[in-house]
């Protein structure tokens, strides 16, 4: 093998390289639309089941659920936050999709916790303040987590 | 990781940077990969030119949602190239780092 740079060009050409990365790990994210969606199904569960009949509230679970499934394989590997470009999933990781469902999965646990206390607490929409807490931890946890996965990704980044 | 293999196709530096951009990705909007590297149509283009010559890119023309869209990526041999390519700067580095030490 010949080559005709020094170490010297050897390491901008690596910076460079590395630059380039980064501003790809920077794309590794879930579209703003999904997590503001989210939250507002999250808290619409809360009012329909505080305020709606009694069908309504029975069905919106599976409905919000079957909506979540049919948007979230589009968008849950995290790799396509636009229509710019997709991320390479070793960049990305592969576990995204299983963090942001154990993430959603905590927040259902969370959300039957608070209702539960809020009413035993004798407040009259339970039910809407839980949905309302779940959907605030959503709006702002959602983006919080991303970010901790570009970080994850950084740092896994090679040289 | 990849076998050493200086590449003095993907080395100048605006080169280097498109293709460690397509390499991070499975396609890159064209218009993506200008705004990030602020380059010019023309220039992007000529970049694109020269790697597609040499088998390392192709480039896909599309009409995404009644707008034209030029999505690029690597291919098998320009992946390759590109990993031997990084694989012999850090071995450059590696070597005179050794040197450095006593």
């Amino acid at each position: 093998m010949t080559h005709s740079i020094g170490a010297n060009d050897a390491r901008s050409a690596l910076t460079a390289v590395r630059h380039s990365r980064q501003q790809v790990i920077a794309e590794i994210d879930m579209p703003r639309w999904y997590w503001l969606g989210l939250a507002a199904g999250w808290f619409g569960m809360g009012v329909v089941s505080d305020f709606g009949p009694g069908w309504l509230a029975l069905s919106v679970v599976p409905l919000f659920g079957a909506a979540h499934a049919a948007v979230a394989g589009k968008v849950l590997s995290g790799r396509k936050r636009s229509s710019q470009l997709s991320v390479r999933a070793e960049l990305a990781g592969t576990h995204i999709p299983a963090l942001v469902i154990g993430f959603l999965i905590a927040l259902v646990g969370i959300t039957i916790a608070i209702a539960l206390l809020v009413n035993a607490d004798g407040a009259r929409h339970p039910a809407t303040i839980a949905g309302a807490f779940a959907a605030v931890i959503v709006a702002l946890g959602g983006p919080q987590l991303m970010a901790a996965v570009r970080r994850r990704a950084a740092r896994r980044a090679g040289p | 990781m990849a076998e050493p293999r200086f590449d003095e196709l993907i080395h100048p530096s605006t080169r280097l940077s498109v293709v460690a951009l397509l390499a991070a990705a499975d396609w890159v909007d064209f218009a993506f990969v200008r705004d990030r590297l602020g380059l010019s149509d023309s220039a992007l283009s000529k970049q694109f030119a020269t790697l597609e010559e040499a088998g390392y890119v192709v480039t896909e023309r599309l009409l995404v949602n009644r707008r034209r869209r030029v999505r690029v990526r690597l291919t098998d041999a320009g992946r390759r190239a590109f990993d031997g390519h990084v694989a012999a700067l850090q071995d450059i580095v590696a070597t005179a780092d050794q040197t450095v030490v006593p």
